[in-house]
């Protein structure tokens, strides 16, 4: 079993202080307790607009969440949990999907992200283009060490393909330690691969033996711009 | 708020309730998607906890009758409630809805199979009827 896993176990209970019916039963339990993330990893995806961030995150499938709900709501982030090189990466997905106008999408997007994956549409011109534009938000806002890894969506769409494998190789090889796929998100090609890989990139910069700065790895918080006030109708409105 | 120490069961289910939560009050199996089995919470990482919230159906729309624009949903009482979003094996989080998130699936999306206000940042539940144990 996980040599960490008393270390955790303590850590875990200390947590879970607020609820009291917890400590002491937690330690009349048979079972072991689950294993908490060895790290908590913040990713974000940007890209112009039109170009699949958003379905990179999601699946599209036909019927899921009571489609007038999601048509209006939408999914705002993921937690999904990755294991690699016998760790549990927990990532905090989000996708800036409706800010796209580049001046529009804030700091604090960037801020805390240990991965970007920059999105462009390999079907679209434009959205090829506007990729300086986005490095230049990363280099302006972004952690230096962040990984940052470029995917050219559509590949279910070759045949209406414009930009080149070579051409998104060549943006992806000038920029330093900046990885490059491509991807279909519609029938899902490559897209856990995207994650797997650029979470591989990003553990490589973590400190491993150390898990106790797990939380230090990135600020994490439900709300990244918690300064703007929801303007959503009320869950009884128009919905379903 | 915390109220695991309801005796009385309001809902159907309750048989089977018994052993989907341990003596300690938590989950004693996998929380996954009643759809893709995509799992939402390890075994004993949640506590049960009984509280009335009000939680859309998670059927299609065609299969909703909508009227005049009311939502068409279930109060439901029984839940796993968690106090830190990193517990989450793998959930979705919609936009916000007023103060409140649901959540849905990671994977397939189908949900909402729980909710998270806004105003309480350490508790997000998972309805028990939403979701399937294994």
């Amino acid at each position: 079993m996980d040599p960490r896993l008393n270390m955790q176990q303590q850590r875990r209970a200390a947590a879970a202080g607020g609820s009291p019916a917890l400590t002491g039963a937690q330690s009349r339990r048979r079972k072991l307790p689950p294993r908490p993330a060895d790290y908590k990893v913040q990713v974000i995806i940007i890209g112009s607009r039109g170009v699949g961030k958003t379905s990179l995150m999601e699946r599209f499938t036909d019927d899921t969440f009571c489609e007038a709900c999601k048509s209006t709501v939408g999914v705002d982030f993921k937690i999904k949990t990755v294991e690699l090189r016998g760790k549990k990466i927990r990532l905090q997905i989000w996708d800036t999907a409706g800010q796209e106008r580049f001046n529009s999408i804030t700091s604090a997007y960037y801020r805390g992200a240990k991965g970007i994956i920059l999105v462009y549409d390999i079907t679209k011109q434009e959205t090829f283009d506007d990729l300086p534009k986005w490095m230049k938000m990363i280099d302006k806002y972004a952690s230096e060490d962040a990984e940052l890894l470029l995917v050219g969506n559509k590949l279910d769409c070759e045949t209406d393909r414009i930009i080149s494998r070579q051409q998104g190789e060549r943006f992806a090889s000038r920029i330093s330690g900046m990885r490059f796929c491509e991807a279909s998100a519609k029938d899902n090609f490559n897209v856990d691969e995207i994650f797997l890989k650029l979470v591989n990139d990003i553990l490589n910069k973590l400190p491993l033996d150390s898990p106790s700065r797990e939380l230090c790895s990135s600020i994490l918080s439900l709300q990244p711009e918690p300064e703007v006030p929801p303007e959503l109708p009320p869950p009884r409105l128009r919905c379903c | 708020m915390e109220s695991s120490d309801h005796e009385v069961c309001p809902s159907e289910g309750c048989k089977d309730r018994v052993g989907l939560v341990s003596e300690d009050g938590k989950n004693s199996k996998s929380v996954v998607c009643q759809r893709c089995s995509s799992k939402v919470l390890s075994p004993g990482s949640a506590q049960f906890t009984e509280k009335e919230l009000f939680l859309p159906f998670m059927r299609k729309k065609t299969g909703i009758v909508e009227a005049k624009g009311i939502v068409d949903g279930d109060t439901l009482t029984a839940h796993w409630l968690v106090d830190d979003m990193y517990t989450f094996e793998n959930v979705g989080f919609t936009k916000d809805v007023g103060k409140v998130k649901y959540l849905i699936c990671a994977d397939c999306e189908i949900g909402p199979i729980g909710w998270h206000c806004l105003d309480d940042k350490k508790s997000f539940y998972v309805a028990l009827e939403r979701v399937s144990h294994v």
